[in-house]
């Protein structure tokens, strides 16, 4: 049986959502789509000034309990399993600090004896005394554990739900703690309860249709914002890409249907960070840039470590579309005339 | 007319405050500065960043010679955060003015009006010159001039939205009835602005988005110094009074005598 969705995730009466809804509905021109582009490009210059903000994720360990079709780490994938030890984590996070990086993502599958609870909190404890910010993207925890990881020096946490629809989710997620729908639903709520400051929602597109994936991620944003008014809540809009299993989306969501997705989310969230990965194309990310999206990730690489040893035997969770390096891709943003920011933060407002 | 303004005995020649954040680049930022003719710049001690120099915002303008800096603590939840972020401010850069901006939602960026006044109590009574940040309350301005700020800044409209001086009326209240020098700070988006709020009493306004988010920052710092100044100009030349009636330039009654 899939899990019951709580009533706010399924509310259409409010009118933003009721935009939403009909914006989304209706075929879209391409000089409406232009208008849309040209608003949402006012409405991110307006609240975040002309700047980007940076931040690069490491993947600390693939071992993963998880049964997700559509991954290429899933427990049943036959692909070589590694995790860093402290010593490997601390080479990678220096090769990321020489690049300038200052805001690092830590990444690990769902919750294994390999890669446990206890083993996060020592590479956050690392990561923290090397880096202002540090967020985490792993698997849903407890407010105690939370907490713990509030006091190694966690900032952010990113969780996706991957997709509103509990039958959706309930097919997709095999087994496993991550079939537990509304314990995921509610992993940000947990965390903010515990003093994380800062939380990253989305919906992995392609895995649902899309429209309702995106009323039902505005109503989680609003959730999480009225119910915690301190907490920094950003939205990412990460899209299925080729990997390990060979999962085709049900729903595919082309580019221009993306870029129509963040334009209309960013006039209806006018202050939220819009972020976007490297999943997608250095076409599509220059285009974008600026334009609604005002984060975004860069000299992502997607297998364990990789960033001190630049040769990649293994395959990524997913493949990365942008390879650009940081100097690179600061070039192509200051030729748009945007700032590449990479230090937003300071260690002195952590507890 | 004395264009100077002091605040905290520091003797300032524009009453043009500029922000340094949300610019293209940083020489851009640094020409709108020096464009601005302003004295006083703030920078936020999360964009301080040594290690990496194309990412820092406080060494380029500590070299701008006669620029005093005034670090923010934007980024703060609260008085505490805002408390150890000013130590570290003045030990890195060397001011002794610091801009208390404590706003725990991270969206809005609204000022926090208790951790805001916790925070400037703990700061004036240390040799800070306190420049709060704070909403447009005029009983919060008296209660900030209580505890020894230097100046009171009321936001005319939320960060970044660029809906001028939205809160007119509580600012001509605080002006009223204040000690200290008023500055508008945030919310304004053209020079008119500006000069609007000099002309009815401010003594200083700070922008920042109006000028980084135009499509010509050095072009828009310029015309905020104008706008700054001839508002100064028109304050000190002392505007002619409003009435709800016209008054004839020569008497309508004068034939039927006293």
């Amino acid at each position: 049986m899939p899990a019951s969705m709580p009533s706010w995730l399924n509310d259409t009466a409010a009118p933003a959502v009721q935009r939403l809804k009909k914006t989304l509905e209706n075929p879209c021109s391409d000089a409406a789509l232009e208008a849309l582009a040209a608003t949402a490009q006012a409405l991110t210059r307006r609240h975040f000034g002309r700047t980007i903000s940076l931040y690069a994720p490491l993947y600390l360990s693939n071992y993963c309990s998880g049964g997700c079709v559509y991954c290429g780490y899933a427990a049943d994938r036959e692909i070589p399993r590694h995790k860093l030890t402290l010593d490997q984590a601390r080479v990678e996070m220096l090769a990321l600090r020489t690049m300038g990086i200052e805001e690092i993502l830590l990444l690990t599958g769902e919750r294994t004896p390999r890669a446990d609870y206890a083993y996060l909190r020592r590479h956050v404890d690392l990561a923290a005394g090397i880096f202002p910010s540090v967020a985490i993207e792993t698997f849903p925890m407890s407010e105690e554990e939370y907490r713990g990881l509030v006091e190694a020096g966690c900032t952010s946490v990113t969780l996706y739900q991957e997709t509103y629809d509990p039958a959706r989710y309930e097919a997709l997620h095999r087994w496993g703690d991550k079939a537990d729908y509304l314990s995921r639903l509610e992993a940000p709520e947990r965390a903010l309860a515990a003093g994380i400051r800062h939380v990253g929602v989305g919906a992995l597109l392609g895995l649902s249709e899309p429209v309702m994936e995106m009323i039902r991620l505005f109503n989680h944003v609003h959730r999480l914002r009225k119910k915690f008014w301190r907490a920094g809540v950003s939205v990412s809009f990460p899209r299925l890409r080729p990997q390990a299993g060979g999962y085709q989306a049900a729903y595919p969501v082309d580019e221009r249907w993306l870029a129509r997705l963040i334009f209309i989310l960013r006039t209806l969230l006018p202050d939220t960070p819009l972020v976007l990965s490297t999943r997608e194309t250095p076409a599509f990310r220059d285009g974008m840039a600026g334009v609604g999206i005002s984060k975004m990730s860069v000299a992502s690489r997607t297998t364990v470590g990789g960033y001190s040893d630049h040769e990649d035997k293994d395959p990524g969770q997913f493949d990365v579309s942008d390879a650009r390096d940081v100097r690179a891709f600061c070039a192509m943003l200051r030729e748009k005339g945007l700032e590449p920011v990479f230090k937003n933060w300071d260690m002195v407002y952590r507890h | 007319m004395d264009d100077t303004l002091i605040l905290g005995g520091e003797t300032l020649s524009s009453r043009l405050i500029l922000g340094s954040g949300k610019f293209a680049d940083t020489a851009t930022m640094i020409a709108a500065v020096k464009a601005s003719g302003t004295g006083l710049v703030t920078v936020a001690l999360r964009r301080f960043n040594p290690d990496q120099p194309t990412d820092d915002l406080m060494g380029p303008l500590m070299a701008i010679p006669g620029l005093k800096l005034m670090p923010n603590t934007s980024g703060a939840r609260d008085a505490k955060e805002a408390v150890k972020a000013a130590y570290i401010a003045r030990e890195l850069c060397g001011s002794r003015f610091i801009k208390v901006e404590i706003h725990p939602n991270p969206h809005h960026l609204l000022p926090d009006p208790i951790e805001t006044y916790e925070a400037c109590r703990i700061l004036a009574a240390d040799d800070f010159i306190v420049m709060p940040y704070m909403p447009a309350d005029p009983v919060l301005a008296k209660r900030l001039e209580e505890v020894g700020v230097a100046s009171v800044m009321p936001l005319g409209a939320a960060i970044g939205t660029g809906h001028g001086m939205a809160t007119r009326e509580m600012i001509e209240i605080i002006i009223r009835d204040s000690h200290v020098p008023v500055i508008v700070d945030a919310g304004l988006r053209a020079p008119s602005e500006a000069a609007a709020a000099i002309e009815m009493g401010c003594a200083a306004v700070l922008v920042n988005s109006a000028v980084a988010a135009s499509d010509h920052p050095v072009g828009m710092a310029e015309a905020f110094k104008e706008a700054v100044a001839a508002g100064w100009k028109a304050w000190c030349s002392g505007l002619m009074p409003t009435s709800e009636t016209a008054v004839a330039t020569s008497p309508l009654t004068s034939f039927l005598g006293s």
